[in-house]
């Protein structure tokens, strides 16, 4: 119940950001958009996902983020249509479908799906930041650019966040380690 | 013939791990390293004006060498240490083969760019030559030479994943492995062996630099389909050479696991991790990525702190090798009587050369010399040291040791003149090159002055023999393999 509170509040806040999404690529595309799959996430949270699903399941998830990658997408978000698309879509196809399949995959797996987002989130900033033309029509080349340089703090602070339990051991503090988790029953 | 190999049983010598996929990579490996050298040898014939060489087939020469060698070093180097790490950890084989199916992919790729697409753009594609061919190959040739380079890169992923992942659930975590235990006088009951020391700093390092070179890898990808994306050239070239570098310095830092687990044997003595030993090793994590922009010397529009940083760095990265491990080898070989037989000579001859190497890469890493040096054949000169009379040598050590049979014996005629003759060859054809830096003859040209030629066929001579003493090492090792059990 309490991660079900948990992932209303996070859509409530990604609805709540809907003007601010209007207004800065970085707040659309790194606050509410990450909210939305969050909120997919919490809401699966207790869920037991099977085996079998979890294949399946990670394609329909990459599946949609390659979607809300493209800038031509993001463009789209902000019309009434992929608005709806978008708040459905992110929780639905992409939180829930990854937290469902997560525990299921396999070490290598999830550090490979780790170290590509971190290569990405690069590439991603190096397009953004280099692009010779608004590559998002509804914003300006200006915020284009922040959205660029977030990509790559971002990417900085994913890397640190995923490298120090690594390098340091798992803190005592958190209850589980890398593998999987007992409430979906991996 | 000597009994110190009987007398001397660790706990874990029993295990082969995986030696069938080692032995093939091994086999594939040597058989390249041949076939790049006679390439090497070719050009260098070219050069001395001994054969007639199209500059078009030159550079693309120069390109598949280039890569390929830097591309087998580090299989090779891989392979090595996938093997000593499995003494000590539980590796899943289906990843190694996923590794060396995706290494082969790539190299397919790579291939097909370089001899069917016509791409010549250098092993470095420095930004933006891969898209200005001046008409010499098309962009799809240039996207399939980086494209083969990803695949290769996805697969080393794959291949430090499962070794980091490995290295965390029996240590608890890297740093541990690193012997930060021992660094700060901790009590630890399982304290990482060498191998695994050199394992983990080599993960680390290494991966960052495959993260990095793949995100340089697609923004160029990007270019090339879509030319009015341009890369920052100096972010670009910076982020390359990161990636460059710490790349063929890994697979030096994954073949001397060779010598660690191996000149036990002959030595009597085990290579044990100490503190001065897991220090060095930690040093070697930080400089290997520090010291990159002794590369970048001449790009005046970098930071000078930046600069500075890389000839200190230079000066410095000497230190733990020259201490630890080629000070720690010649201990360990003095008074020990071992039995000097092929794979013992090669990975002592690897040490050394690979100590002596560091000594023109410092020299090149001086601001003031690197102005005049840096395009002339010095800078060959330097890598080809640390790679014929290190990483290589290490490596056709390793696969020596690999059919040598349990009883260790004296070398016999054709071992000692196989090795006599890789010796002579790689000193001489490296000195030749040194020289001809120091003569200012610059490196990366197709066609010579004549004044040059006596540089270029005196080092196609040592050239020849370096080749036909690989040719026995590699036969050799085919021929007898499948003869040793386990």
């Amino acid at each position: 119940m309490r991660m079900i509170c948990l992932a209303l509040l996070a859509f409530a806040e990604a609805i709540a950001l809907r003007q601010a999404a209007e207004a800065s690529p970085v707040q659309h595309v790194l606050v509410q958009m990450p909210l939305l799959v969050l909120a997919g996430v919490l809401i699966s949270w207790d869920i037991r996902g099977r085996r079998v699903w979890a294949v399946p399941l990670l394609l329909t998830a990459l599946t949609a983020f390659l979607f809300w990658m493209l800038p031509r997408s993001v463009d789209w978000a902000l019309t009434p249509a992929g608005e709806t698309a978008k708040y459905l879509s992110l929780p639905l196809l992409l939180g829930v479908p990854l937290r469902l399949s997560w525990p299921w995959l396999a070490p290598v797996l999830r550090g490979f799906l780790k170290a590509n987002a971190l290569s990405m989130l690069g590439v991603l900033g190096f397009l953004y930041t280099h692009a010779p033309l608004r590559i998002c029509n509804s914003y300006l080349v200006s915020a284009q650019q922040d959205l660029g340089f977030a990509f790559l703090h971002l990417a900085v602070v994913l890397a640190c966040i995923w490298a120090v339990p690594v390098l340091f051991g798992h803190p005592r503090w958190l209850p589980s380690g890398s593998a999987g988790c007992s409430k979906c029953g991996a | 013939m000597s009994t110190v190999s009987e007398n001397y049983v660790p706990g874990h010598a029993a295990a082969a791990p995986q030696a069938g996929a080692v032995k093939l990579t091994m086999v594939l490996s040597g058989a390249v390293f041949a076939l790049m050298m006679a390439f090497g040898l070719l050009m260098r014939a070219a050069q001395g004006q001994w054969i007639d060489l199209d500059p078009a087939l030159f550079y693309q020469l120069l390109t598949a060498h280039g890569a390929g060698m830097v591309g087998t070093a580090a299989l090779s180097g891989a392979a090595i240490m996938w093997y000593f790490c499995g003494r000590h950890l539980v590796l899943s084989g289906g990843i190694f083969w996923a590794f060396l199916g995706l290494f082969l992919l790539g190299v397919v790729l790579i291939l097909g760019a370089i001899f069917i697409g016509g791409y010549g753009g250098a092993w470095t594609f420095l930004f933006p030559l891969p898209a200005l061919s001046g008409g010499a190959w098309e962009a799809g040739a240039a996207a399939a030479f980086m494209l083969g380079y990803t695949a290769i890169g996805v697969g080393f992923l794959l291949y430090y994943l499962e070794l980091g992942r490995r290295i965390h659930a029996r240590y608890g975590s890297l740093v541990r492995a690193l012997g930060w235990n021992l660094i700060l006088g901790r009590e630890d009951n399982d304290p990482p062996p060498p191998a695994i020391v050199a394992a983990a700093a080599v993960t680390i390092f290494n991966s960052i630099g495959i993260i990095l070179g793949a995100a340089v890898l697609v923004a160029s990808l990007v270019h090339l389909l879509v030319p009015g994306f341009e890369v920052d050239a100096l972010l670009a070239k910076n982020l390359i050479y990161f990636f460059g570098h710490v790349f063929i310095n890994a697979s030096i830092y994954m073949a001397v696991t060779a010598v660690y687990e191996i000149l036990p044997e002959y030595t009597g003595k085990p290579w044990k991790s100490n503190r001065l030993f897991a220090i060095a090793w930690n040093a070697v994590l930080i400089f290997v990525m520090a010291v990159y922009w002794h590369h970048l010397l001449q790009d005046v529009v970098m930071p000078p702190w930046m600069l500075v940083v890389g000839q200190l760095v230079s000066y410095f990265s000497g230190i733990p090798l020259i201490a630890v491990t080629a000070f720690s080898t010649f201990l360990y070989v003095r008074g020990s009587r071992m039995t000097w037989d092929l794979a013992s000579s090669l990975l002592v001859l690897s040490v050394a050369g690979w100590s002596v190497g560091s000594v023109p890469a410092s020299i090149d890493g001086m601001i003031s010399v690197n102005k005049v040096m840096h395009n002339t054949m010095w800078v060959p000169g330097h890598f080809h040291t640390y790679l014929l009379l290190g990483e290589v040598a290490m490596a056709f050590g390793f696969m020596a040791w690999l059919v040598r049979g349990k009883t260790i014996s004296q070398m016999d005629g054709l071992d000692r003149a196989a090795f006599v003759t890789y010796l002579a060859g790689a000193v001489g054809f490296v000195t030749v090159f040194l020289f001809s830096g120091a003569a200012s003859i610059p490196r990366r040209w197709a066609v010579h002055y004549e004044e040059w030629l006596s540089h270029d066929r005196i080092g196609t001579l040592f050239g020849g023999l370096v080749v036909l003493g690989t040719l026995v090492f590699v036969l050799r090792f085919a021929a007898r393999l499948g003869r040793r059990e386990g």
